[in-house]
């Protein structure tokens, strides 16, 4: 008879999470205390960061989550643990703020310490693994980006984290907050747009004039070559001539330095996956598929429209997807060069040594990308419904 | 009545196409035949000109394509190869809907066409109409191919290769299938291969090609008893022309009047299966039955090995 012992199925993953869990909670600081926004702080211990009954409570959550990541098996009970996880630590850093934060002292500041950004990575990890291990479908995964969407934006109205630091620097500057983050969207969009507009026609050029191919990848994958900063110093002299000479260039706004560059060099860098993507896409049409199109009579156009550009969809959306991505993250340079967005936060935190500016600047970036490229995905798979489902 | 007359095509020195002319009758099906390379597939294309001709045209009904704009002409007229080119990203019954859509026909007349065609096929509209291209077997995507190209009532159906991709059980269903069907509509085929057996199963009247030039054109008997060249007596095959002839003739045609022993063999078989029949049994001859089972005389092996070559 074989032996019946009861197995303990330890989770390789989970296990490291566990481990991620143990060292944020008892060997490093929830919190950090500073007198004020630019001198170096003093970490708190999560024991110490909340008053004793928020502290019991949080501890014995963020346990029994490191107990479920280890040992729990099913994705939904997994995804279940990360996400109370998520809804204990992120309020309780609010009311840590709050709590450490003396009474009427308008100048110390309380952030974030490495204890609660390894506990938020924990378990998002954990999160993350339980949402691939159940295959969630494009709806899925848009209705979770919704739902964590929703929980950030309750934190933030409800007025939560207005004791953290960051959130102080957000009331400081509220205003240009918002304006920046218009500019850096304008940017980022505007130039995938503008990218869309002169790629997809080309891509197509070059799909159908094979002698064009070669010229237009070359020319583009030269300038994806150029380093960011190279590319706005190239712009300048150039655009300087255009402002200083005619009067219209000017009155658009276009100068040498400033959101012109920006935004040109972003259409730049954009035009290469565009192009190359819809060239790839269309040429991974059947032929056959084409021929038989042809031979029932349909014109030149109604191939494209109706036959060729569906069926290459899901490619040129992968090729805009990229760019979506690359140009939230690439905006940030813009403001080295006056052209605004998100990386004006970054660079003038890195100038003031005042990191939570630079956290104002980089988290609403990530953020963003984040959710870009999780809508993109959701939109490819949608595309390829029909078409390219396996059963 | 599709005349071609006098068509060439060539690229650069190649010559693909050398000035061939034929004329098919309504109703008829006329299969191309011959080695790959010889200009059939050229020769099909030019029909529905996806390939202009150097020289020569092509009349249908007294009509010289060339006067029709090409996408008109090419709704006209089906057209269905190897792979059937079904639109991946579009239903079965989109699929078949793409000429009557692209025609302006309303909806319903459409839908009603669509689901008319499927039984036609036997694919069951409400299992088949919404699924997918990939959700087929090859012998249903073929199916499909075929509805789809006779979606619009074409007069005129052009055929390269259609039953390349099929394996030869189902090859041999699919070709009944399409004379059952061509019988029914009295659709004007003509078709490419490079299978004897096929040209002779399907055709009226097969077309030998050879290096861009037509050998021959002519019924598959003719072809059988009178080939014009060395090559088109290879191509049908010396060893298999009597069986090839007797599979043209009905028990009907060497029927003899008298009676046999043993079970009866339908007046519309071939003398091919009464001959396998008789050598199976043992028997010199067997009792012919009509459609009813009522017997109507005999056929015998000397009887029908008069009909296995060329008569006198």
């Amino acid at each position: 008879m074989p032996t019946l012992r009861p197995t303990l199925h330890l989770d390789r993953l989970g296990s490291v999470i566990a481990g991620l869990i143990g060292l944020a909670l008892f060997a490093s600081p929830f919190v950090t205390y500073r007198a004020n926004r630019i001198v170096s702080g003093e970490g708190r211990l999560l024991v110490d960061a909340l008053p004793p009954a928020g502290a019991l409570i949080t501890v014995v959550v963020v346990l029994g989550v490191a107990f479920c990541a280890a040992l729990a098996r099913k994705p939904l009970a997994r995804l279940a643990a990360a996400s109370l996880g998520l809804c204990v630590i992120f309020p309780a850093i609010g009311i840590s703020a709050g709590f450490v934060t003396p009474a009427g002292n308008t100048f110390a500041r309380v952030s974030p310490a490495i204890g609660f950004w390894l506990l938020a990575l924990a378990f998002a990890l954990l999160a993350a693994d339980a949402l691939t291990r159940l295959r969630l479908g494009p709806w899925g995964r848009l209705g979770a980006l919704s739902v964590a969407a929703g929980a950030l934006a309750l934190l933030l109205v409800s007025g939560a984290w207005n004791d953290l630091s960051l959130m102080k620097e957000y009331a400081n500057r509220a205003e240009t907050f918002w304006r920046e983050a218009r500019q850096h969207l304008w940017l980022a969009l505007g130039s995938m747009l503008a990218a869309c507009l002169v790629g997809l026609p080309l891509g197509l050029a070059s799909h159908r004039v094979p002698a064009l191919r070669a010229a237009i990848l070359n020319g583009l994958g030269i300038v994806q070559t150029i380093p960011s900063i190279a590319l706005f110093g190239i712009l300048i002299a150039p655009l300087g001539f255009l402002a200083a000479n005619v009067p219209l260039a000017a009155a658009l706004g276009i100068r040498g330095i400033g959101a012109a560059p920006a935004f040109i060099a972003l259409f730049l860098y954009s035009l290469l996956p565009v192009v190359a993507n819809t060239m790839a896409g269309l040429s991974q049409v059947p032929a056959d598929v084409i021929e038989a199109a042809r031979g029932m009579g349909l014109s030149r156009r109604q191939r494209l429209v109706q036959i060729e550009l569906p069926l290459a969809l899901p490619v040129i959306l992968a090729g805009i997807r990229i760019v979506l991505v690359q140009n939230l993250g690439l905006a940030t340079i813009a403001a080295l060069i006056g052209g605004g967005g998100f990386g004006t936060f970054v660079f003038q935190g890195i100038g003031q040594t005042a990191i939570d500016l630079v956290l104002l600047g980089a988290i609403p970036t990530v953020a963003l990308s984040f959710a870009a490229a999780i809508i993109l995905d959701a939109i490819i798979d949608l595309t390829r419904r029909g078409a390219h489902d396996r059963d | 009545m599709i005349e071609i007359e006098n068509l060439s095509k060539r690229y650069g020195d190649n010559i693909v196409v050398d000035d061939v002319s034929f004329t098919v009758g309504d109703g008829e099906i006329v299969v191309v035949v011959g080695t790959s390379g010889a200009g059939k597939s050229t020769l099909l294309r030019m029909i529905n000109r996806l390939v202009a001709p150097d020289a020569g045209r092509v009349l249908i009904d007294g009509q010289d394509t060339t006067t029709i704009p090409e996408d008109e002409l090419r709704h006209r007229i089906g057209y269905v190869i190897q792979g059937y080119g079904l639109f991946p990203h579009r239903t079965v019954a989109q699929n078949i809907a793409t000429v009557p859509r692209l025609l302006g026909w309303d909806k319903a007349r459409i839908a009603a066409r669509v689901e008319e065609l499927l039984d036609l096929f036997q694919l069951d509209p409400g299992e088949f109409a919404q699924k997918f291209p990939h959700q087929l077997s090859g012998g249903q995507q073929q199916r499909v191919g075929v509805a789809r190209a006779l979606a619009a009532k074409p007069a005129l159906l052009l055929m390269d290769e259609p039953f390349g991709a099929l394996d030869p059980v189902i090859r041999g269903k699919a070709q009944d299938d399409l004379l059952a069907i061509q019988r029914r509509l009295g659709t004007t085929i003509v078709l490419v291969t490079h299978d004897m057996n096929e040209a002779f199963h399907l055709g009226d009247r097969i077309a030998v090609m050879d290096g861009a030039r037509l050998l021959q054109y002519a019924t598959p008997a003719q072809l059988l008893t009178h080939p014009a060249e060395a090559f088109v007596e290879q191509l049908v095959g010396t060893v298999e022309r009597p069986f090839r002839l007797l599979s043209l003739v009905t028990v009907k045609d060497a029927m003899e009047p008298g009676s046999a022993d043993g079970e009866p063999i339908t007046v519309s078989a071939t003398l091919r299966d009464a001959l396998a029949q008789l050598i199976w049994r043992g028997r010199p001859a067997l009792p012919v039955a009509d459609a009813s089972g009522a017997p109507i005389g005999r056929i015998s092996v000397d009887g029908i090995l008069k009909h296995g070559r060329p008569l006198a």
